[in-house]
């Protein structure tokens, strides 16, 4: 294993296997209609047809994959300070991919990869929205050598000063100095994403009955049996129950979710990055420097602040793609010291608070119009002039107010900016608290904003834009926020700090 | 490091942002947007006719949709000019602001050892009147760049050189 890549070779022999399910893959991809008639027609093409076709196909498919096996390589060009891989069984394809330029070198594997025992190397490079280099199949200890060559040869042409010691420190020496065990991913699935999990049961609840709908061409929403047993005292009953079935459910999807997502996570340090590992079937590695890091979010609901977990999330600089920006790296479940030496990890000292800025109460009355004095305005007109539909939905009026009244005070309340030298914190959210951290040196440009009834008040917006989204704290002291708008500039435009 | 001092910053003494003189945009341009509101104009007149001439059932309310189409354009004519006479730019030693909005007044302020890229784009109206678009990209995606529009020809060839040359000396 000790090989320094530098002669091409090819993937593990048992990477046909990979090769050829992965063609079967993208060819159901691609066929599965057709495929779905294949079936429902299935008396009426003979049999022999039937398995002639299908071994044809799956002989043609395994030529496939042993002649992409046979025709991968990869090896490291030192000369030129280049990953080379070469593919492709018609069209060749060549690929090279300065050292230099190399971000990411992610280790991972899919479910099926996992069955055969190999791993995944993907290269990732700045200035692309796609991986621009993957292998499909090497033996774990091919990908983390490969792996340490690729970052290595990165970092010693970037820094130089890299002393020989740190050099050939390899990944596999490394050991994980936080573990996320079951116990805390549990206490994550049960206390968060509610909203998530529900709208992902929405979405579910109505693609399968729309699909029965289309089978059985009955409305199962809408069922006659439902409407009659719905009167006014069994309402509430049944609403209640509904509803408690509805939570139960979404918390067992979400445990479930977080489970399968986070399974086994890792946490490592490894020449000043931080190395995560995770997933149950899926299992996912990647590589966090903190030079690239934009925006870290710290959150925390009631219940976890009982239980002594909080989540992260870390946005890094990405190419510019929308998709891809609102990607962020997850931490979940991680303790207050925990928390501390990550933070500690990507930024060499704890974030700080410092002054605090307030909303004005107008965001608050705003966002009471927005959200209820509207929806009741317009709720009302409707029942103006349809006064027989729906009376049960009286009874969810008080409900509704209550309940977005009380979530729009609470984040009036939650909402603060925290002014630090170093950093800015944002803070915000009615249940889910978050912080959202960036340190002012990341900042790529500056928008205030003001209405033109709030300048006698002295009330406006700001928003920070960087490399990894945006912050926007709306209707603070304006005089204080142009005040540090100006330091911001100062100090950005003073030094040469390096925002990736 | 024996000159290493770190002075506390007074941030009441540092150049003001809020206080800088913005240029306005070109006086043609707002014939541009006067252009592209003419031929706004000529598509919905098509449409009224083309509708009020082969549709019968409509000629009862043709004097209504009249009467809602000309406030949409008398009200798209007034913000287009309520926007115009806001856009407003300054370029700064060591930034570039962009002033614009109708009922807000937004400011964005980008240093320019952030910029990535800058651009000059010629409309096909603007061309006619000598005008020019200056783009001003930063890593910071879509929501972070700068586009002032409205900017003499020769003038926008100036600025993106000074632009230029600023990214270069800042890298």
């Amino acid at each position: 294993m000790e090989s320094h890549f530098s002669v091409p070779q090819q993937q593990s022999k048992i990477g046909v296997l990979v090769m050829f399910l992965d063609t079967i893959r993208q060819y159901l991809k691609a066929l599965w209609p057709i495929l779905i008639v294949w079936v429902f027609k299935f008396d009426e093409i003979s049999k022999v047809w039937l398995i002639a076709g299908t071994s044809f196909i799956i002989a043609v498919f395994a030529v496939i994959a042993y002649l992409k096996y046979r025709n991968f390589t990869f090896y490291l060009d030192y000369e030129n300070e280049e990953f080379i891989i070469s593919e492709g069984v018609f069209n060749k394809t060549k690929t090279a991919i300065q050292l230099h330029k190399i971000q990411q070198v992610n280790i991972n594997q899919s479910f099926l990869q996992k069955i055969i025992g190999v791993y995944a190397v993907d290269v990732d490079t700045a200035g692309s929205n796609s991986k621009e280099g993957e292998i499909k199949a090497v033996s774990h200890a091919v990908a983390l050598e490969l792996k340490a060559r690729l970052l290595d040869n990165n970092r010693k042409s970037a820094v130089s000063e890299f002393n020989a010691a740190n050099a050939t420190e390899t990944i596999s020496e490394v050991s994980p100095f936080i573990k996320i065990g079951l116990l805390s991913l549990v206490k994550v699935g049960i206390t968060s994403n509610y909203v998530k999990s529900f709208l992902l049961l929405l979405l579910f609840f109505f693609s399968v009955s729309e699909n029965i709908q289309k089978v059985t061409g009955r409305d199962v929403i809408y069922n006659e049996n439902i409407t009659n047993y719905v009167d006014d005292g069994f309402w509430m009953q049944a609403f209640l129950i509904g509803m408690s079935i509805l939570f139960l459910i979404v918390l067992a999807i979400n445990l479930v979710r977080i489970i399968f997502k986070y399974f086994d996570y890792q946490i490592a340090r490894q020449k000043g990055s931080l190395l995560l590992s995770f997933g149950l079937l899926h299992t996912k590695s990647t590589i966090i420097k903190p030079e690239k890091v934009q925006i870290v979010s710290v959150s925390q609901n009631y219940f976890q602040k009982k239980l002594d977990i909080l989540q992260m999330k870390i946005r890094q600089a990405t190419s510019g793609e929308r998709e891809e920006r609102k990607s962020a790296i997850e931490i979940p479940g991680c303790n207050e010291a925990e928390r501390d030496e990550i933070l500690k990890l990507l930024f060499a000292k704890i974030p700080a608070k410092g002054m605090m800025l307030k909303p004005n109460f107008r965001k608050l009355g705003f966002a009471i119009f927005l959200t209820i004095g509207l929806p009741l305005l317009v709720f009302y007109i409707f029942r103006s002039y349809n006064p027989t539909v729906g009376v049960a939905v009286n009874y969810l009026v008080p409900v509704y107010v209550l309940f977005l009244g009380l979530i729009q005070y609470y984040k009036f309340r939650n909402n603060r900016l925290f002014i630090h030298n170093d950093f800015i914190i944002l803070q915000h959210g009615a249940w889910d608290i978050s912080n959202e951290i960036i340190e002012p040196k990341k900042i790529q440009a500056i928008t205030t904003s003001q209405l033109f009834w709030h300048k006698s008040i002295g009330i406006g917006s700001l928003t920070l834009h960087t490399a990894g989204g945006n912050i926007s704290f709306q209707l603070g002291n304006f005089e204080l926020i142009r005040q540090q708008v100006n330091r911001w500039l100062y100090e950005i435009e003073t030094s040469d700090s390096n925002w990736m | 490091m024996e000159n290493f001092t770190n002075e506390t910053i007074d941030t009441t003494q540092l150049p003001k942002f809020e206080d800088v003189h913005l240029t306005k945009l070109h006086a043609s341009y707002w014939k541009v947007l006067l252009v592209n509101i003419a031929v706004l104009i000529l598509f919905l007149a098509i449409g009224y006719g083309f509708a009020f001439t082969v549709i019968e059932e409509l000629h009862p309310f043709q004097m209504a949709v009249f009467i809602v189409l000309a406030t949409f354009i008398g009200l798209v004519i007034l913000l287009t000019r309520i926007g115009f006479r806001k856009k407003a730019f300054a370029f700064r030693n060591h930034d570039v602001l962009y002033r614009n909005g109708i009922i807000a007044t937004n400011t964005m302020v980008i240093p320019y050892n952030r910029i990535q890229h800058v651009a000059l784009h010629e409309g096909i109206v603007s061309r006619l009147f000598g005008l020019a678009k200056i783009e001003i990209f930063t890593a910071g995606g879509n929501s972070s760049d700068i586009e002032i529009p409205g900017i003499a020809k020769e003038e926008a060839e100036n600025i993106k050189q000074l632009l230029m040359g600023k990214i270069q000396k800042e890298l």
